[in-house]
């Protein structure tokens, strides 16, 4: 056993080029990832009024709060493992109002509430129904292949409104309540910004994204105040 | 020739409301209507919803028209415009009415006139946030029963309504017969739609006062209206017939699981209307002859199945004549086969009890019914919904009405 000499100097060489190169990994990790932040000016939130003709009803929860999604356009490669989401009824509401996710995504649809829910969407990315469903019976999560929006209702809750943003891109996020976001871990290069409010409102804007640079991006109303 | 314009005059309105509705320029409309139509003070303090719904329905029965269709061609075209205001003030005061602009509350009622109504109005006020206590007033739905969440064209699978609710029988709120056998002889003449009572005038929106609510798994009801279930659309408004002879109608429902909701109502009520006054027996007023009706329901789902079921038994006090009992029942089921199709069953009964013949005998005082009803929708959008039903019924003896029955009915909703 001649190269490997003594076993405690084996070792430690060892563990100085395992160190080497962790660091170098990291460094090189450090220097490819691009940040960007800003804020969305999103409009007045709409909700919906529960109905309650008919019967006595519950504590409903407010609205979720209204949010944009963030995201970057470009070639990226898709991530190796899809994930899985939740979108869970709460209160007589969705958890949120847009759940943005990657294209092979699965979501589940976790009911929250002591009455059942009956989630339901005829958009043309995903038409589903899963019927009606009680706490401890979630049914088996859906997978979203194709990008675009899937517009989330309820079959007994008429003024519940949720949506899916299926997006073919790993990079995005939603923004905070505010509209505030921080988009990190970006690849360089000149790629197109989006942030995506409804079908109708889509506020975009070409971005050049540098090592290590942190750039800041706001997206306001069209009325017009500069970034 | 003929045929093809009188098919074209009849059915060419539903298809087109169809096409037009399911075009993807009028659901871009409609989303936008069903998002912009609300007001809201800044701080949303108050806030009021309008909604709607346009239904057409098309009816092509055999013979007389069965149930709550009124004396009409074999064919009656009927369109119904709903409107909807919701209105919130603060947490605890909610207000709600419903105006109706057709061809009469009922199929046919009024077919060479329009008519227009406020068919519901309340106002509601709800101490707490979890609703164990709601009071209200004004015209609105009954208590009684579980149809009510599903009777508008909407969320009811069917284009009818169960026979409890529509089925007319030989008892009158206008006169009293002369004697038992005057009573009989009407059940071998068509139904007089005009005259006669179902055991529950479908949704039965009379006018009056309610407490209401839901304490955990139980929830409960207790009203008190101006005209029985019974009761004809006429008679529900509070100008037309006073708090005199008042009905107190309530139920009680327990939901053990989110699957399961059962229930038990009743309902107590002057059934006569002051028009027959004078044909009473001497030294008894309309407030004598009660109708009395114990019911119960229940309903049960699950995923894409859904189940109703009630039973009414029901007992007319009629003067001259005694207690004519009737017992009717419905099981109903819906199911989704896929996000736009569903389908759904529903089998009717009614039986009839007996009173004195007048010749020391007693007869049944109408004749039974069986009927089964078959419904096929398509949702085509959130906005637009089609459906066909059939329905084929056989009563008791020769005299049949509107055996079998088509009905198409496509609605928009916004």
């Amino acid at each position: 056993m001649p190269t490997l000499g003594n076993p405690i100097v084996h070792r430690g060489w060892s563990r100085a080029v395992f160190t080497c190169a962790i660091a170098w990994l990291a460094g090189a990790q450090l220097h490819a990832e691009a940040i960007i932040e800003g804020a969305v000016t999103l409009p007045p939130p709409k909700g919906t009024a529960p109905t309650v003709r008919y019967q006595a009803a519950g504590e409903v929860a407010p609205p979720p709060v209204p949010v944009a999604v963030v995201y970057l356009e470009g070639d990226f490669p898709k991530p190796a493992a899809p994930r899985v989401l939740r979108m869970a009824q709460r209160q007589f509401q969705f958890e949120h109002a847009v759940l943005p996710v990657g294209v092979g995504t699965r979501v589940e649809f976790p009911n929250q509430d002591a009455e059942y829910h009956n989630v339901f969407s005829y958009s043309k990315t995903k038409r589903f129904d899963l019927g009606r469903y009680r706490m401890d019976e979630t049914p088996a999560a859906l997978t979203f292949e194709q990008p675009g929006v899937v517009r989330l209702y309820c079959d007994i809750h008429d003024h519940m409104r949720g949506a899916i943003l299926v997006l073919a891109t790993p990079h995005f996020t939603s923004t905070a309540p505010g509209g505030k976001f921080r988009l990190a871990g970006l690849p360089a290069g000149t790629f197109t910004l989006k942030a995506w409010i409804d079908e109708k409102t889509v506020r975009e804007q070409r971005v050049t994204l540098t090592d290590g640079e942190t750039l800041r991006i706001n997206f306001p109303a069209p009325s017009g105040e500069s970034q | 020739m003929k045929r093809t314009s009188a098919f074209c005059r009849r059915w060419l309105p539903l298809l087109l409301l169809l096409a037009l509705s399911a075009s993807a320029p009028a659901q871009e409309l409609l989303d936008k209507l069903d998002d912009a139509l609300f007001v809201q003070s800044p701080g949303g303090f108050f806030r009021t919803d309008l909604s709607g719904r346009l239904d057409l329905e098309g009816y092509y029965h055999e013979g007389n028209p069965p149930g709550l269709i009124f004396p009409t061609d074999n064919f009656f075209f009927n369109p119904r415009l709903s409107l909807f205001l919701d209105a919130r003030l603060g947490e605890q005061f909610y207000s709600f009415v419903q105006f109706r602009a057709d061809r009469g509350f009922d199929v046919g009622l009024k077919q060479h006139n329009g008519d227009a109504r406020f068919d519901e109005y309340l106002l509601r006020w709800t101490p707490w946030r979890a609703g164990e206590l709601n009071v209200q007033v004004g015209k609105f739905a009954t208590a009684v029963g579980n149809w009510v969440p599903r009777h508008l064209a909407w969320e009811n699978p069917f284009i009818t309504a169960p026979a409890p609710y529509e089925n007319v029988t030989v008892i009158t709120d206008q006169a009293a017969p002369a004697s038992p056998a005057a009573m009989l002889a009407r059940r071998n003449i068509p139904d007089r739609k005009g005259a006669w009572l179902p055991v529950v005038w479908g949704p039965s929106y009379a006018s009056g006062a309610s407490v209401f609510g839901r304490v955990e798994k139980f929830d409960y009801a207790l009203e008190v209206k101006n005209a029985s279930i019974s009761s004809r659309p006429s008679a529900w408004d509070a100008t037309e017939l006073g708090w005199s002879n008042p009905t107190v109608s309530g139920r009680v429902g327990v939901r053990p699981s989110a699957a399961w909701n059962f229930g038990a109502s009743f309902s107590r009520g002057a059934y006569l209307l002051p028009a027959a006054k004078p044909t009473l027996p001497a030294g008894t007023s309309l407030g004598d002859f009660p109708q009395i009706t114990l019911a119960a329901d229940a309903n049960w789902s699950w995923r894409h199945w859904q189940v109703w079921a009630e039973i009414f038994a029901s007992r007319f006090d009629v003067p001259n004549v005694g207690n004519a009992d009737t017992l009717a029942y419905y099981v109903e089921t819906k199911y989704k086969f896929t996000p736009h199709l569903f389908g759904a069953l529903r089998w009717n009964q009614q039986f009839f009890g007996k009173i004195p013949n007048g010749l020391g005998g007693e007869a049944q005082w109408d004749r039974n019914l069986w009927r089964a009803d078959a419904a096929l929708g398509w949702r085509f959008t959130r906005h637009v919904q089609a459906k066909v039903q059939y329905s084929y019924s056989h009563q008791q003896g020769y005299l049949q009405q509107g055996e079998q029955m088509v009905a198409t009915q496509v609605s928009v909703k916004f």
